[in-house]
């Protein structure tokens, strides 16, 4: 159980009365979830409804095992998910207690009454950061202060940074949230800084510089990024975008920068921005992987960025070649990649620049790979043999020679110091950023020979990936041979070949496991860690293709971390995560931490750790890449929580105080004169007591349209429709599209099969186009868009063969398209949200009511108990198979209940769900891949 | 009938009969036939007709422009919808029970277009017209051709499209997940080769 220090008993002291309602915003990392936690405990009983709002899945697993060691056991704490149906829910409502909701069924559910408004005691709103007045927690709250005046509400944050949009950001979310009191605690906070200063933490700091070819590598990526920068900028000269720097290029938000300056015209911007957009996220990932990747996975990955951006499309269209792959430095991230791996010294002609471009290139390295099999099988158990002209060179990650230094000292201090009277254990902890990460170093380790020098500790490990590497580059190349339609009998002997290797491979290699005996005891590290296998079959290189690509999840070394084994002088390995790390630490009681990444956040945990144990040493090793981007990134980032709260503060000292709400008041009186008006009839007309109803889809929820709807006072009806989204009187119906939904769905072809339904079942069917506010209101193309860069194009134009696209419509004239299909349809043009519910209001005057009963029915084949918003995710993967169409998708959702039990099921079964050539086609593409054609069943 | 430009009709064009053939120009044609577009004489000095790459020819028709044999367009700049708000009741009227695709061509060209097309929604929901938006004289002119040059051409092109390559439904499937990308599909191929979904998280149904 965590220990409340004393800043968080007095902020608990604060927010605790349930008569008020508080946002409350922390710094990073100092506890915001034992504050929830405690809070909830407080108000767990029987009587109380407590909802919880906004908590992502880890979190709510997370609070819901704090709350059972706090006590909380009856009524408990309950997560509420779309598998519950409604029944269920009201008797869990019932019930009492405390409730994680999703904002999304917690709205649809006070909307059908199912939870009765009155009976709920609070709300608690994680993310506090994330509201705005379009936001889902906005509409919740106006929901419940319309029916309960005494409910609190808490919001909290711990990212205040992310408050930052308009001219009065905290203004804004206090307002949306109708909150009284606004509590901000940053790190500089006078009672955090007492607590946290009385014992300061011992943190050791060590910079380590990079090696030659990753100095090289990282500014060639700052050099792309810069000029992809400039090229976006100068194909846009009108926009304000000199928010786009390198600085901001290190953080995640900066596509979001990009985004929001470029959203006005996103829709109209032409492929190629789109293109510079998504290249400036590639870079930054290869900034971030170049950092924390293996050398041989870091040139994996860069082999994916080439051989994705050489498949074509079958559409032909938003094809165009990334232009920063064009230029010099990218041959630079190239070239250097491919010599931190291995070199080639063959004789063989130009086989080292050009590999990549050339088919021969491929081919030879299919060679290479077929007598890496061979020799491996002819020689046995001997030294690893390499293909002959290959000379593998394996940098390793400058980082890791330092971590075992720092092992060994920390080792070297617990062997001197061997009293055990202080508390904590002699676990060594060490954090890093992302789980791949962590399994790198943990194999790093389990492998590493320390007698060597360091650079070459980890050999066995490095090699054991190349090979993985060069196998997995031969499949690669084969899948993009099958793309060209290659010989495809060629391949499949080679794949036999590969098969019958594995086989003699696999039972040596289980040998080896075997006599396998760790240095030391490392938990925590990727499950074939045992020991040095050999690599060069198929079957064996997947699972070692599986980490070192990254595909490692996060539990499995979750799991192992807690296995039973002796927290004595063990390492542990684990990636940042959540405030869930305050229980990590809280269980092993580490003395020794090594970060070897940096993180702001995990050291704040750190001297709350710190603070909470008094008497344990703690010491802390903090190791940080000099001059790159990622020391970069953390001193900005510092600074910019820093700014955050400063300007919070600022304007918390000069924001009127909320009292109440005038709406609520002005509202009724509004209704008032409009039911008298003498428009209608003279005033004569009956005042109906039904205010205006609107019939909503549960998947519309997600949008913010439902929110406004209501706000305009018109009552919604959320139902689960087959046809339409919205139904409006008995004759109209409506079917929303955005911008990107009305491109997607004319390409899927999917709105033609809506609008087929929406015909037949009504005699005026709407399709909605709505446009974004502050967006452009228009669907015009950019036509200036700036010519490439490279200058290397001028050089070979008959290189590349500008194959001439097949006719692609524009969306202009795919509209006329469906308005001459369907003569009937009728499309609403709406500038925003608001506009729409203007609309809206206009159509349903002086028409009937629609009835909520006919309309789920329509076009309902059965009825399926879809409830509470199905997952529209699932929806569109299974619509993307083959067999699979808009109109058995719901049918095959009603089914089965998830799609892995959908790829489990026989080919019998899948055809008895979609039918007898449809299920074989599905059938075929689940399970037999490229080779399905050929029509072997099982 | 557009407010630039055309300074002889702005006054005279909502009063004036639409039956009544013009003086002088008498194209006889008889509408809906041929692979022309039919222009009624009150847009004779539209700078729109400048942007309808298409071929076209004037003629006596009820309608701005008729691009087929049942589908007739009205056009209307929110400029002069302004001023004259009842002319375009007027042309509605006017244009009786005849052709089955009816549209009405809004031009865009006011920033307060909110209220005028909110208006407007309502009327051609009652009169059987589709609106349809342009924001420029150029995208009006692609609307009117592509209407004549789509008139004959089976909805294939928004249909639901099956069978494709393997790759192309793998990837499409794949990238439909939001935060898969292209090159994510690419390692996933590259890596376990096979659609084994099992293989990753099991995305629950409902």
């Amino acid at each position: 159980m965590s220990t409340l220090l004393p800043f968080h008993v007095s902020i608990t002291d604060k927010l605790c009365d349930p008569a008020n309602s508080d946002l409350l915003l922390l710094a990073h990392g100092l506890g915001l979830r034992r504050i929830v936690c405690k809070l909830l405990q407080i108000y767990h009983s029987s009587q109380s409804l407590v909802c919880l709002v906004n908590a992502s899945s880890e979190e709510e697993n997370g609070i819901g095992e704090e709350l059972n060691l706090l006590g909380c056991r009856s009524p408990g704490f309950t997560i509420i998910g779309f598998e519950i149906d409604k029944k269920a829910r009201q008797e869990l409502y019932r019930r009492g207690g405390i409730f994680s909701v999703t904002s999304q069924i917690l709205i649809v559910d006070m909307l059908q009454s199912t939870l009765p408004t009155e009976m709920i005691t609070g709300i608690m709103i994680l993310h506090a950061e994330r509201v705005s007045a379009l936001s889902q927690e906005a509409f919740i709250v106006r929901l419940l202060r319309e029916k309960n005046e005494v409910a609190f509400v808490k919001a909290l944050s711990d990212q205040p940074e992310y408050i930052t949009s308009g001219l009065a950001p905290l203004r804004n979310v206090v307002k949306e949230l109708r909150v009284q009191h606004v509590y901000i605690y940053p790190r500089f906070h006078d009672e955090v800084k007492q607590t946290l200063e009385k014992k300061r933490i011992d943190v050791i700091q060590l910079l380590q510089g990079l090696t030659e070819s990753m100095k090289e590598i990282h500014g060639a990526i700052i050099q792309c990024i810069n000029s992809t920068m400039s090229e976006l900028k100068r194909s846009h000269t009108n926009l304000d975008l000199d928010d786009l720097n390198v600085d901001n290029a290190y953080f995640r938000s900066f596509d979001a920068i990009v985004r929001r300056q470029l959203d006005p015209v996103w829709h109209k911007v032409g492929p190629r921005t789109k293109q510079l957009v998504a290249d400036l996220a590639t870079l930054r990932r290869l900034l971030t992987y170049l950092l924390a990747y293996n050398a041989v996975a870091f040139l994996g990955y860069l082999d994916t960025i080439q051989a994705a951006n050489s498949v074509t499309t079958a559409r032909g269209a938003a094809n165009y070649q990334s232009p920063w792959l064009l230029t010099d430095q990218a041959g630079t991230i190239f070239r250097e990649g491919k010599r931190r791996c291995y070199s080639l010294t063959t004789t063989k002609q130009v086989l080292d620049a050009q590999l990549d471009e050339d088919e021969e290139a491929w081919e030879a390295l299919d060679e290479i790979q077929s007598i890496v099999g061979g020799r491996i099988a002819g020689q046995g158990n001997k030294q690893p043999v390499w293909p002959k002209g290959l000379e593998p060179i394996l940098e390793e990650q400058p980082k890791w020679a330092r971590l075992v230094d720092i092992l060994n000292e920390i080792e070297e201090e617990i062997r001197s110091q061997q009293i055990s009277d202080t508390p904590g254990t002699n676990t060594i902890l060490v954090m890093t950023a992302t789980s791949q990460s962590a399994a790198t170093v943990s194999e790093y380790l389990s492998t590493c020979d320390r007698n060597l020098q360091p650079g070459e500790r980890g050999r066995v490990m490095m090699e054991r990936k190349l090979r993985g590497y060069l196998s997995w580059r031969a499949k690669l190349a084969e899948i993009q041979g099958s793309n060209k339609q290659n010989d495809r009998a060629d391949t499949n002997r080679h794949a036999q070949g590969t098969t019958a290797i594995s086989a003699a491979l696999l039972k040596k290699d289980q040998e080896k496991a075997k006599r396998a005996a760790s240095r030391r005891r490392v938990r925590g590290g990727a499950p074939d860690a045992s020991g040095p296998t050999r690599a060069g079959a198929t079957s064996a290189t997947a699972v070692e293709e599986e980490d070192f690509i990254g595909l490692l999840s996060c539990d499995q070394d979750f799991d192992m971390n807690y296995g039973l084994v002796q927290p004595e002088e063990t390492v542990i390995v684990r990636a940042y995560s959540d405030d869930s790390d305050d229980m990590m630490l809280m269980e092993l009681r580490p003395r020794f931490v090594v970060m070897f990444d940096p993180s702001l956040e995990f050291l704040r945990r750190m001297e709350v750790y710190r603070s909470s144990n008094p008497g344990l040493p703690l010491r802390i090793y903090f190791l940080m890449y000099e001059e790159c981007s990622e020391e970069h990134k953390y001193l900005l980032g510092l600074r910019r929580e820093k700014n955050a709260f400063t300007r919070l503060i600022e304007e918390h000292a000069k924001m009127p105080i909320y009292l109440g709400d005038a709406r609520t008041e002005s509202a009724s009186s509004d209704v008032m004169i409009k039911t008298i008006s003498t428009r209608f009839a003279g005033g004569k007309r009956e005042i109906s007591q039904v205010p205006s109803r609107v019939i909503v889809d549960m998947r519309e929820f997600r949008s913010s349209l439902p929110s406004i709807l209501h706000a305009s006072k018109l009552q919604l009806i959320p139902t689960t429709l087959t046809v339409a989204d919205y139904v409006l009187t008995p004759d109209i119906c409506v079917e929303r599209k955005s911008i990107p939904d009305l491109v997607s769905s004319f390409n899927s072809g999917r709105l033609y099969t809506q609008c087929e339904l929406m015909s037949v079942h009504y005699k005026h069917p709407l399709l909605l186009i709505e446009f974004e506010e502050h967006k452009s209101f228009s669907l015009e193309v950019h036509v200036t868009e700036a010519r490439p860069y490279a200058k290397g194009k001028g050089k070979f134009p008959s290189k590349v063969p500008t194959n001439v696209p097949e006719y692609i419509p524009t969306l202009q004239e795919k509209i006329v398209m469906l308005t001459l299909a369907f003569p009937r349809l009728r499309i609403i043009w709406s500038s925003s949200a608001h506009a729409t519910a203007e609309i809206f209001n206009d159509l349903k005057l002086n028409n009937p009511e629609p009835d909520p009963e006919r309309a789920v029915l329509l076009g309902a084949e059965e009825n399926l108990e879809v409830d509470g918003g199905a997952n529209a995710v699932a929806e569109e993967l299974l619509r993307s198979l083959p067999g699979i169409t808009e109109k058995n998708v719901k049918h095959v959702m009603g089914k089965v209940p998830s799609i892995k039990e959908f790829c489990q099921l026989e080919l019998a079964q899948v055809q008895e769900v979609i039918g007898v050539n449809p299920g074989k086609s599905c059938y075929d593409f689940m399970h037999h891949g490229d080779r399905g054609g050929t029509g072997s069943t099982p | 009938m557009s407010g630039t430009g055309e300074s002889s009709n702005v006054g005279a064009g909502p009063s004036r009969q639409p039956q009544k053939p013009p003086v002088k120009n008498p194209p006889v044609v008889t509408p809906g036939s041929g692979s022309n577009i039919i222009v009624n004489q009150r847009q004779r000095k539209n700078p729109l007709l400048e942007c309808i790459k298409h071929g076209r020819e004037f003629g006596d028709i009820v309608a701005d422009f008729q691009v087929g044999r049942t589908t007739g367009i009205l056009f209307l700049s929110l400029k002069y919808h302004r001023l004259h708000p009842e002319y375009i009741a007027q042309r509605i009227d006017g244009l009786g029970t005849s052709y089955n695709l009816r549209i009405l061509l809004i031009l865009c060209d006011i920033p307060e277009h909110q209220e005028a097309i909110r208006e407007l929604t309502k009327k051609c929901l009652i009169n059987n017209f589709t609106i349809i938006v342009a924001w420029s004289n150029d995208e009006a002119g692609l609307y009117i051709s592509s209407y004549k040059k789509l008139e004959h051409r089976p909805p294939t092109m928004i249909k639901e499209r099956v069978d494709k390559d393997y790759s192309s439904i793998f990837r499409s499937a794949l990238t439909s997940i939001s935060k898969v990308n292209k090159t994510d599909v690419e390692t996933l191929r590259s890596s376990i080769g096979v659609w084994s979904l099992s293989d990753l998280a099991g995305v629950p149904l409902l």
